[in-house]
């Protein structure tokens, strides 16, 4: 396996949904490749930091903007 | 409430996916009927879902809020009559999607690139192509408040920026929404490879420029 096809399939090893042969191909892989797993770690953290920054609250006044327009729309109805 | 919750499921592509659950059929006919009390119980359920949703792809808070006003109206026009093949969530994150990208066509484009400046790059015999200090560089061990505050954090927004929407859109919903390939190619109505595919090309762009921004100092 080389770094290209190591890099290829990390999706499916980072979200555990990879078959146990080729986990294990790149596992041996990784374990001679210093830049794959560099690769590796910082993919796995940049993943956890998009969801947290992707974590937006929606603002309460935004909710209850969205209150009085439904209940507008509703008496309008 | 009193209602019997009964989720059904369907095989789609090989995968069970939700069908559409008694309690929110029941929701759905009566917010159709202008049921105050459904329609509060299908914002307190649902609003922030569509709002992440929306701000994830338009990465605009007043866009987002048209968007959540619009899902809303669609369903109380059109949940009535929804099928039930799928689970409530699933149409309605299938709504927020095409109404998202629906605002954005023709806006801030100048601010999304081409992904194929922000992938790895390799050599013929397949190694990492760069200067051996960047490919080896591993800033994963920063404290989450070090990348999640100041210039880190305003590159990783900008980064995020600059995916093309369709990328974000996968992004949103499988790594905040952790929605599977599955639900996410239904919803997104493309193939889970594609789903696939997108999605990795999407976390390894913002790899890069995070990379390229932290990884000297790592």
């Amino acid at each position: 396996m080389t770094c290209r096809e190591a890099i290829d399939v990390l999706a499916d090893f980072v979200d555990g949904v990879m078959p146990a042969a080729l986990a294990a191909e790149l596992e041996r892989h990784l374990a001679g490749c210093d830049p794959c797993r560099a690769f590796l770690a910082t993919y796995r953290k940049t993943r956890a930091l998009g969801a947290v920054a992707g974590r937006v609250d929606m603002p309460a006044e935004m909710q209850a903007r969205l209150r009085r327009f439904l209940a507008d729309n509703l008496r309008r109805a | 409430m009193g209602i019997r919750t009964r989720t059904r499921w369907a095989g789609i592509r090989g995968c069970r996916l939700r069908t559409l659950s008694t309690e929110d059929q029941s929701l759905l006919a009566r917010a159709a009927t202008g049921d105050a009390d459904a329609l509060e119980a299908l914002m307190t359920r649902y609003s922030a879902r569509i709002y992440r949703l929306a701000y994830g792809i338009t990465r605009s808070a007043p866009d987002a809020e048209e968007v959540v006003q619009d899902v809303f109206l669609q369903i109380i026009n059109k949940g009535a009559g929804f099928e039930g093949r799928a689970a409530l969530s699933s149409w309605i994150y299938r709504i927020t999607t095409n109404l998202s990208l629906n605002k954005r066509r023709g806006k801030r484009r100048e601010l999304e690139t081409s992904l194929d400046g922000m992938l790895p790059t390799f050599l013929p015999d397949g190694h990492r192509a760069g200067e051996r200090a960047f490919v080896v560089a591993d800033w994963s061990e920063m404290p989450d408040d070090a990348l999640l505050s100041g210039e880190a954090r305003r590159m990783l927004e900008a980064a995020i920026d600059r995916l093309p929407e369709h990328y974000r859109a996968v992004l949103v919903l499988r790594d905040v929404e952790e929605l599977s390939n599955e639900e996410v190619a239904q919803i997104v109505g493309d193939s889970v490879a594609a789903v696939k595919t997108r999605l990795h090309r999407a976390r390894m762009a913002l790899r890069e420029q995070l990379t390229r921004h932290l990884g000297a100092g790592a």
